[in-house]
């Protein structure tokens, strides 16, 4: 077991000196905190089973994580979505009624999700019936029926979904801002074209999965409390012999550095939904800890530069946040505010403000310390849950990290220094390369936002 | 798009106690995941947590459970005031000072407390429910004292101004904006329907607030509402994690005990009159690109018997893909890709205290009539209505109550734990009650269940609210 001590800061934040106000009392010694126990074990047929042994309670997940979803679909957007969905529909010994109340008998629910990279299939129940939550996850994934009479069910749910995606403008960003940065990559096509679901039929399912699902891209996670060696064999039982399939697809996708810009109308908006996406290092990069403290020192906590300028000060937007979106191979930092539309070029004016800082000045050793103790905070808490770490274990994964990304996290990051923060905002987090999308009500905010000086020059498509 | 990313994404560590923007009526640019609607609970065998539980001389309320499985601490500060209760011409107040709260106290001026927290380790937020108003925080466990300071500071007395005032009276209209006035489907049911199926303004006023009431809250009127609920003697304390609970109590007393009592709260009539007509109310939602329906009934008194069979009664026919409900509306009728509800769509059948809605809503094509979709909800309920449930699916009701519970024990981040410790002690004044809630499920027989079916789903008891799409269905975007 490794044993890492998180060093929490005694009171980062000091009231400004010089007043008559209380301090707040120091903190005491910190805590040793240790990762949770796991160990790897391989089927008959090479695929890896994870056990974690974690939790108070009775409980236990069983986790099924195939490397496929939406970057299989090459132009047949959602169909990987199509697929999962189905799956859900029975199976051979199943109808979609009993896998329902089955899992309730076991006091969980089947979760399924098909995402860009990596399809979900998965189990919390009473820790009684670990092996037949392995079964059920196993039958699930291996012996789908894809009843036909129940696809134009499951388009029709989609068909909805897509309707009212399209009425959201988050969604309505997310698809154009994907589209400008990945272009003809699957991930840059997000949601379907009009007319595009009801294309699929059942064959075109089956193709899918027949493709993509198999034993060489799945990794079964299992957390909580539970009796090892009957969940180990019921695993082997269900899986041991599962045909091995292909390896995952490799079709790492180029994320655009050109500064592009789309103004999408929304008559009558009173808020501006404003997007900016510029590319960064990803998880398995060596900049990768600078990267996302910098990210959370700029835009990524309450505490944050950009919340505190506006937000806390102009009171601009409610809940503006950046984050960094990973891909296998490529990542996005990303920056989002819903902003009051008349403040709409006024609030792109503070974000580049704060950017322009951080890229002109380190920020104190002070200010990057508080960020540091906040991020160990979050360690600490994100790896001491089960589904943390299986969360956490299925992103190793899928990036090809290893074992160090945990256990030298920590000591990663508290190496991270100032001059390497403002040399991550200087290389990378540059507006000259972003793409930024801006839903609103274009009468009232196009001529001042096609205005900012940062966006002087953008490619518009 | 769902998948991995949704589905797990709160597992995800980078993604971890973020994101949940558009979970409504809260403080945080970055939000923990709320405790999940309708967590239920154990049988023998079922969950055990140990309760300390105390009050200071000054009135406040502690309830300290110590799970040492993780090295933190969560800390929530429960007042007893809700939304439902602020003052009439000041819609969304309770909200408002929820966030007025994050706005300076004595010693810790404008961002100082979340930069405290933030600053070793933690997160931190607020909101605001139909009874409470609280005050959540996980951190390091050794940081412990720093945080109870810092909640005790914010206890004695706010120090903002009117600068302060209108910074966040714009902070909140955004939010407002944010997950109303610029989403489709923005508030509903959870914001329309109280108003539409309660009669009493208490319980049936625009909870989150016109824009004209947030502008025209004064710094006056902060005073006054601070006053008034923000005393040691409404409010209470809990503490869960890693802690020496001896140790605790003396920091508790070192920093809450000094703070004075103040006279109780005048407290509204809550109660609503007994319903006798089935309503009926239909909005066009100009962003909506489909039919919106939500059904609400008024449930039973929280903490009766009656009230736990309902809770049966809400499994059995809501709850998850195995419901009767959801078997008919989604999986053999394909109304809609799911149909989601409960008692209380903000929380749970226990963390509030008045009248409540049981609440079922989804959203359908045109081509199906509201009429046709009530028509099997009503058969659904008929067949409870007219013969108790069977034994198996009594049973499959309160297993997904005992698992809910032990994921509730089982939490690291211990919210939704703290949050019923918080409520019970703050309502029924026995925080224990926890270890008592699969009991109470237990309890319940195969009888009362349909008993509660005839009594509280009737077509009487009925309020129906319809979403009219006002975009066109093919719902082009330029």
């Amino acid at each position: 077991m490794k044993r890492i001590l998180v060093l929490a800061l005694a009171f980062a934040m000091l009231p400004a000196a010089a007043d008559t106000r209380e301090l707040p009392p120091a903190s005491g010694e910190p805590r040793e905190f240790s990762l949770p126990v796991k160990e790897t074990v391989q089927l008959a047929n090479g695929l890896s089973v994870t056990f974690v042994d974690y939790g108070t309670v009775p409980m236990v997940t069983v986790l099924a994580v195939v490397r496929t979803g939406n970057i299989d679909e090459s132009e047949s957007t959602w169909l990987a979505d199509v697929a999962v969905e189905m799956l859900k529909e029975g199976t051979v010994i199943r109808s979609a009624a009993d896998i329902a109340r089955v899992a309730a008998d076991m006091g969980g629910s089947l979760s399924v999700g098909a995402g860009a990279e990596q399809t979900s299939v998965g189990i919390s129940v009473l820790s009684e019936h670990a092996a037949a939550a392995a079964e059920i996850v196993a039958d699930v994934l291996r012996h789908p029926r894809f009843p036909e009479a129940e696809l134009p069910r499951v388009l029709a749910n989609l068909e909805r979904s897509l309707a009212v995606a399209r009425s959201e403008p988050d969604s309505i960003a997310g698809e154009a801002l994907a589209k400008l940065v990945y272009g003809d990559h699957p991930f840059g096509r997000v949601l379907p074209a009009p007319g595009l679901l009801a294309t699929y039929d059942i064959g075109a399912v089956r193709d899918f999965y027949d493709e993509n699902f198999g034993a060489r891209r799945t990794r079964i996670y299992v957390a909580g409390r539970y009796d090892r060696a009957a969940l180990e064999a019921a695993l082997g039982r269900a899986f041991g012999d599962w045909r091995a399939g292909v390896e995952p697809t490799v079709l790492p996708p180029k994320a655009s550095e050109t500064l592009q810009l789309q103004l999408i109308d929304r008559p009558g908006a009173p808020q501006s939904t404003v997007r900016l996406a510029v590319p960064v290092p990803h998880p398995a990069h060596e900049l990768y800890f600078p990267t996302t403290l910098t990210n959370s020192l700029l835009g990524g906590t309450f505490g944050s530069r950009i919340t505190s300028n506006i937000r806390e000060d102009k009171g601009y937007s409610y809940s503006p946040d950046s984050s960094i979106s990973a891909r296998r191979g490529t990542a996005l930092w990303v920056m989002q505010a819903e902003i009051t539309a008349e403040h709409t070029a006024a609030a792109m004016t503070e974000i580049y403000r704060e950017i322009e800082r951080l890229q002109r000045e380190p920020p104190s050793t002070q200010e990057l310390d508080a960020i540091k103790a906040y991020r160990a905070g979050l360690f600490v808490i994100g790896n001491s849950s089960p589904n943390g770490v299986m969360g956490q274990l299925a992103f190793m994964d899928l990036h090809g990290l290893r074992e160090e990304f945990l256990t030298h996290w920590i000591a990663n990051m508290y190496a991270v220094t100032p001059a390497q923060v403002t040399d991550i905002a200087q290389h990378f987090i540059r507006p000259e390369g972003m793409t930024v999308v801006v839903v609103g009500d274009l009468k009232q905010i196009g001529d001042n936002v096609r205005a900012l000086p940062e966006l002087q020059g953008a490619r518009m498509p | 798009m769902k998948g991995l990313h949704r589905l797990w994404s709160g597992l995800l560590i980078a993604g971890a106690l973020t994101g949940c923007a558009t979970q409504p009526l809260t403080t945080g640019a970055l939000e923990p995941a709320p405790p999940a609607p309708a967590v239920e609970s154990p049988a023998p065998g079922g969950i055990n947590i140990p309760i300390e539980y105390y009050r200071l001389d000054n009135g406040l309320k502690v309830v300290l459970t110590r799970d040492p499985s993780a090295p933190t601490v969560t800390v929530g500060v429960y007042y007893h005031i809700g939304f439902r209760i602020e003052p009439r011409g000041r819609t969304g107040f309770a909200h408002l000072f929820e966030h007025l709260m994050f706005q300076g106290s004595a010693n810790l001026g404008k961002m100082e407390f979340i930069r405290l927290v933030e600053g070793n380790g933690g997160v931190v937020n607020g909101s605001t429910r139909f009874d409470y108003t609280n005050y959540f925080q996980i951190v390091p466990a050794h940081t412990l004292e720093t945080v109870l300071w810092a909640e005790a500071d914010r206890m004695k007395g706010l120090a903002i101004t009117q600068e302060n005032l209108v910074n966040q009276q714009e902070v909140v209209k955004n939010e407002v904006r944010d997950n109303v006035l610029n989403q489709p489907y923005g508030g509903f049911p959870w914001l329309s329907m109280p108003q539409l199926a309660n009669e009493n303004w208490y319980n049936a006023h625009n909870f989150y607030g016109e824009l004209a009431d947030i502008d025209a809250a004064t710094l006056e009127d902060a005073r006054a509402f601070f006053e008034t609920y923000y005393r040691p003697n409404n409010a209470v304390l809990v503490v869960a994690g890693d802690f020496d609970p001896a140790q605790a109590r003396v920091w508790i007393e070192k920093y809450f005990a000094a703070i004075p009592p103040r006279a109780h709260p005048p407290h509204p009539d809550l109660a609503e009159p007994v319903q006798r007509r089935n309503k009926q109310h239909s909005y066009v939602d100009r962003l909506a690109p489909r039919p919106g329906l939500a059904v609400a009934w008024q449930v039973p008194e929280r903490g009766t018997p009656e009230h736990y069979a309902f809770g049966l009664l809400d499994q059995i026919l809501l709850q998850g893909e195995d419901s009767a409900l959801w078997q008919k509306l989604v999986q053999q009728r394909g109304y809609a890709s799911s149909v989601g509800g409960g008692i209380n769509l903000l929380g749970n059948q226990f963390n509030y205290d008045g009248p409540m809605l049981w609440t079922l809503y989804l959203v359908h094509d045109p081509h199906v009539s509201a009429d046709a979709i009530l028509a099997d909800v009503d058969a659904e309920i008929a067949r409870l209505r007219n013969s108790p449930p069977t034994a198996p699916e009594l049973a499959r009701a309160l297993t997904k109550i005992r698992a809910g519970l032990y994921e509730l024990a089982g939490s690291s981040t211990r919210f939704g734990l703290v949050d019923l410790l918080g409520a019970f002690a703050l309502f029924d004044d026995d925080p224990a009650l926890v270890n008592r809630i699969e009991a109470g499920f237990r309890a319940v027989t195969p009888a009362m269940v349909s008993d509660v079916a005839r009594r509280y789903l009737r077509d009487d008891n009925r309020s129906v609210l319809i979403v009219e799409p006002g975009r066109s269905a093919a719902g082009a975007e330029p």
